[in-house]
């Protein structure tokens, strides 16, 4: 057990590719528990941001700054009381929100946390991603019908049409970066699987983003905006338009259930930004690779991520030792040091030199994944929801056009010293 | 054809705006927000809130006469003034005085009508209470003031 516990980590592959059992599945129970925990504190940020953009404090009084704020309201969501609407179809109303989380968290086996940092590497890894994180629509669909209610419904109808129209842009946007992929010199052919992605950005020197400079761009912005409204977020999301349809497709659901749609739609959020992430802005790789090169850079780098920890784990012991000293307090007071405690010990461990370069590349995936959360944050604290035609013009009359031909000029760009020396050969 | 509308379209220059304008919103001096219990308003100096009974600071002793001036000016008759005449002195000393806040609608003609200054609303606002029983405030606890915790940050 313990053998095969230290053998595995003499490997620079995935627990997949070794074929450790042992450790795909501590991997899977970790990025299950890590991932649901981001979706504890995104929804601590989201409220936090949301109020800050709207000159407002958000959660102040649990613990301080609201930051123990997400563990009372999980506690508040799995004491509720778990109602059914009395003609609701119960089977599939039971199984809706399962459904929704079980395709959004399916889809991180094979997130590249790092090159050894993925549950396991699959040949075809982005279509299977996309794949799954398509299904989420059936739950959202069965949920509507589900409900026997007049809202839920127009919110699960609006919401596939949504996700069928935004798939088409979205997949062309993705396929015009797997092209760029076969461009590698030396190789000559592309690949579909998530850590190749990353590799083919390491190999040709480039971030896809910056790719045959506007064209990476212009498919990464199509992708962008595909990708909020395929997790039916702010500014499209008309799916659970308060102002229209109460809450859309989980109207009649509470507690328990309810909190699963919302760690779905959270967890899907995180997949997204990851399949981006990977795609468009070097996955793991750490930023300014090009124009801070070399050893000594690299270290600095590396030491990013502990320093990081140990800053925040400082923050947070400040604000214990400034908690106010009365005993309703002392639960709170306790639990934030120990929290500040933790996040100094994982810092420290972050700076010890085996582990440092083994880790890093997780902190640099999941501060660029964090990016993207801020701005779906920021997105919903500005721009206003999209009438239902507009939305389906933007999808079908820009995004789709847009994308194709991003995808050809792409190829006709990849492709041109060839083409160059055929046209050659023909005059 | 006008090129700077289609510009303006093509690179989103509208919605860059949007996002620059909250970005510059995120700055903690830009919140609005007041703790209440922990943050009291500074409410107008002329608001009209709970009312209170003057007593002077020399003597200790409360400057109502017992005139019922304020009793006759209030519109809802939520006033009881109730004196007896000193013997010795032959002025009138007041023996109770009521003010039934839950009929107040704070109108301020007490407040007016008062020839010695006595009766006074003050910006105090916070006049809430769990039932109506305490209400009908007496004389002590008109010249008192409310019993009140003060939060701290």
């Amino acid at each position: 057990m313990l053998n095969q516990l230290t053998q595995y980590l003499q490997s620079t592959v995935t627990p997949g590719q070794a074929g450790s059992m042992l450790w795909a599945t501590i991997y899977i129970l970790v990025i299950f528990a890590g991932i649901s925990l981001c979706v504890v504190f995104i929804n601590w940020g989201e409220r936090k941001a949301l109020a800050h953009f709207q000159i407002r404090l958000g959660p102040m009084r649990v613990g301080p700054h609201g930051l123990l704020q997400p563990i009372a309201d999980a506690l508040k969501l799995l004491l509720k009381e778990d109602t059914i609407p009395a003609n609701a179809d119960k089977v599939v109303f039971w199984v809706a929100p399962f459904i929704v989380t079980t395709a959004a968290f399916v889809v991180y086996l094979v997130v590249p946390f790092g090159p050894q940092h993925a549950v396991t590497d699959m040949n075809i890894g982005i279509l299977f991603m996309l794949g799954v994180s398509s299904l989420g629509v059936l739950g959202i669909i069965t949920a509507g019908w589900a409900s026997n209610s007049h809202y839920p419904l127009l919110g699960s109808l609006r919401s596939s049409a949504q996700m069928v129209s935004y798939e088409v842009a979205m997949g062309l946007a993705v396929i015009s970066a797997i092209l760029m992929t076969s461009f590698t010199p030396g190789s000559g052919s592309g690949t579909l699987s998530m850590i190749g992605i990353v590799e083919a950005q390491k190999a040709q020197g480039v971030w896809f983003l910056f790719k045959f400079f506007p064209l990476g761009l212009v498919a990464f912005v199509v992708f962008a905006i595909a990708m909020i409204a395929e997790t039916n977020r702010a500014p499209f999301d008309l799916p659970e338009a308060e102002s229209e349809l109460v809450a859309g497709f989980h109207t009649e659901y509470s507690g328990f259930r309810w909190s699963l749609f919302m760690l779905g739609e959270y967890a899907a959020m995180i997949a997204v930004s990851s399949i981006a992430v990977t795609l468009w802005l070097g996955g793991w790789m750490r930023p300014f690779p090009n124009l801070l090169s070399g050893t000594n850079w690299d270290t600095i780098f590396s030491l990013v991520p502990g320093a990081f920890f140990l800053f925040l784990s400082a923050v947070t012991l400040y604000s214990t030792a400034r908690m106010p000293k009365k005993l309703t307090f002392r639960i709170q007071t306790v639990g934030l040091g120990a929290f500040g405690l933790l996040l100094g010990a994982v810092g420290l461990v972050m700076l010890v030199p085996g582990v440092r370069e083994r880790v890093q590349d997780i902190f640099w995936f999941m501060l660029k994944v964090a990016v993207f959360m801020y701005l779906y944050i920021w997105y919903r604290a500005t721009w206003p929801r999209y009438r239902f035609d507009q939305l389906m013009r933007v999808g079908w009359k820009v995004l789709l056009p847009l994308s194709l031909g991003v995808l050809i000029v792409t190829g006709v760009v990849g492709l041109s010293p060839e083409l160059m020396t055929w046209l050659k050969g023909v005059l | 054809m006008a090129l700077a509308p289609i510009f303006r379209k093509i690179f989103l220059v509208d919605l860059i705006k949007g996002l620059s304008l909250t970005f510059r919103y995120q700055d903690p001096k830009e919140i609005y927000t007041e703790q209440y219990p922990l943050e009291r308003p500074q409410v107008a100096e002329r608001y009209r809130g709970l009312p209170r009974l003057k007593m002077n600071p020399e003597t200790g002793k409360t400057l109502c006469i017992a005139c019922d001036l304020c009793a006759k000016a209030c519109p809802e008759n939520l006033i009881t003034v109730e004196s007896e005449r000193d013997p010795v002195t032959k002025r009138k000393v007041l023996t109770k005085y009521t003010f039934d806040l839950s009929r107040c609608m704070f109108c301020g003609l007490c407040e007016e009508s008062c020839s010695t200054d006595a009766i006074e609303l003050t910006p105090d606002y916070e006049v809430a209470q769990y039932s109506r029983d305490g209400m009908v405030l007496d004389q002590k606890r008109l010249e008192e003031g409310p019993d009140r915790k003060e939060y701290k940050r």
